[in-house]
């Protein structure tokens, strides 16, 4: 080997040793190890409801091409049928979670007068919900009010948690200096929580994400990511049914990255390393 | 006068009857002076400062501030604290502005009474900084400045340098002096150190111990900057630290 050439190898080297290169190639290794034991198992099992990765990939590429046969729809149209709910069961959240769990933290009373309620509501799993939300709020709103659900008590509990984890010292603090009952709560009290909101945000996401996909696969109509899975496997068309699983994992791990990023920006800005 | 404490009691309840924190503490304050409550730890010195500050009440006794009975906190007494106590998601600059905000000043009128206060404290160019950003020493300066900014008639210092290492205390102890000299701010200052008091005090009140009551008052009429090593210093020292481990072996 020359000299220039064993330099080459070092730089190269020293390159695999930077973390996010080498923590990338680790994470491309593992996701190739996964479809490759998928593969074969694929091969080896020859079961009609277990499709290789290539023809997944070709239901997939097709499902966004193309209208399906069965719904008259694109997968664009699934997907945005989804968010609409998604977007709109989480805006209820949080329009109730925001006061709710401030009131709560904030206010003795209020707290001895919903926590009861709360607690009673809280582990009724949101899927339990769905044939009653269909039956009174029918198949657009009902899918709405299971997210709405799934995603209310995460993000109550972490503004609650977060209000009552305010530093007593704040409040002394803010005292000194003049503050009233009202600018303790816009000046410490809701700042303060701000990044256990964000918390709660990301948390509820991933739940509101499980919901949507079991609503509309239970009383979903006229199209959405789960109502397109349960209506392929009931058509045996198993490869779109895979290639519906595929784009939630997708869309599920943008949701939670681009939160864990907002959250990390949060952080900074609310002076939290 | 600026502040008169007249019979001061504080006793919280217990099981049986009650426990007495503070006992008959009658104190006097001169405008401008730097006044040193020192005492063994959990002798209820913080505890009187808290009261005087508003944070708590007293169980019987009245506290005069330029001749007014207070009761509550109020912007009129700046408090600094051991644990700096600064808002986390404020900027410097917007930790010395909580006050003035709090009273509506507009933004414009409160920068600039506030950058007085931070070139005061030695802040300047530090502005944007969060407090994450910045060492022990400088965010008690952040507190110092947050304190004064309010204009307080009378600043309470509660050990505010009791959180740092000891080569930054000795700093912030001259700088606490060149801030005080240069405002002539009345100083209500806690501490459990007996070296901090000679070296800042006017007048030195020892607490005994539970219950509190004063012990005894020193006038230290040293001219500053005080010299730790002179025989005089070492000699009062000596003498105080003395009076205070009697007091904690009558404890034990």
């Amino acid at each position: 080997m020359s000299e220039e050439e064993s330099r080459g190898l070092d730089e190269a080297l020293e390159l695999l040793n930077k973390p996010l290169i080498k923590n990338s190639i680790v994470t491309i290794i593992s996701l190739a190890m996964f479809v490759a034991t998928w593969w074969v198992v694929a091969i080896l099992a020859d079961l009609v409801y277990l499709p290789t990765p290539p023809n997944v990939m070709e239901a997939l590429i097709d499902s966004f091409a193309n209208e399906d046969p069965n719904l008259g729809v694109t997968m664009w149209q699934n997907i945005w049928s989804s968010l609409q709910r998604f977007g709109l069961g989480f805006a209820l959240a949080f329009l109730v979670a925001i006061p709710l769990g401030l009131a709560m933290g904030y206010s003795k009373i209020f707290d001895l007068l919903a926590k009861p309620v709360v607690e009673v509501f809280r582990p009724i799993p949101p899927i339990a919900w769905v044939p009653f939300f269909i039956a009174i709020f029918f198949y657009f709103w009902g899918p709405i009010m299971v997210i709405f659900i799934g995603v209310l008590f995460p993000l109550l509990s972490n503004i609650y948690f977060g209000v009552k984890s305010v530093e007593p010292i704040l409040l002394d603090a803010a005292r000194t200096q003049g503050a009233s009952r009202f600018q303790i709560f816009t000046k410490v009290v809701f700042p303060y929580t701000i990044p256990f909101l964000m918390t709660g945000i990301r948390i509820g996401m991933g739940i509101g994400w499980m919901c949507i996909v079991a609503a509309e696969m239970i009383g979903g109509v006229g199209g959405g990511i789960g109502f397109y899975i349960n209506l392929q496997a009931g058509l045996g068309l198993y490869t779109n049914m895979f290639a519906g699983m595929i784009v939630i994992a997708v869309l599920g791990l943008l949701t939670t990255g681009i939160m864990q990023y907002l959250e990390n920006v949060t952080n900074r800005r609310m002076g939290i390393r | 006068m600026i502040l008169e404490i007249k019979d001061l009691m504080k006793s919280f309840p217990k099981k049986k009857g009650e426990m007495v924190a503070i006992a008959d503490f009658d104190l006097d304050v001169e405008e401008g002076e730097f006044v040193c409550i020192l005492g063994p730890s959990g002798c209820g010195k913080t505890t009187i400062l808290r009261i005087i500050a508003g944070l708590e009440s007293q169980t019987r006794g009245r506290i005069l501030l330029n001749g007014k009975e207070i009761s509550g906190p109020g912007s009129d007494r700046g408090m600094v604290f051991q644990e700096f106590a600064l808002f986390p998601w404020r900027t410097v600059r917007r930790n010395v502005e909580f006050g003035l905000e709090l009273k509506g000043v507009p933004p414009e009128e409160r920068r600039e009474r506030t950058q007085k206060f931070i070139e005061l404290v030695g802040l300047n160019g530090f502005e944007d900084y969060h407090p994450y950003q910045l060492s022990g020493g400088m965010k008690q300066r952040v507190g110092i400045a947050r304190a004064l900014a309010n204009e307080p008639a009378i600043l309470l210092m509660d050990e505010p340098f009791g959180a740092l290492d000891a080569q930054t205390r000795n700093l912030m102890q001259k700088e606490l002096l060149r801030i005080w000299s240069e405002t002539r701010k009345t100083v209500i200052f806690i501490t459990h150190s007996v070296d901090e008091a000679l070296f800042l005090a006017d007048r030195i009140v020892v607490m005994t111990a539970r219950p509190s009551e004063i012990g005894q008052i020193y006038e230290i009429k040293w001219p500053r900057p005080r010299d730790r090593a002179s025989p005089e210093f070492a000699a009062l020292r000596k003498q105080i630290l003395e009076q205070l481990e009697s007091m904690v072996k009558i404890e034990e």
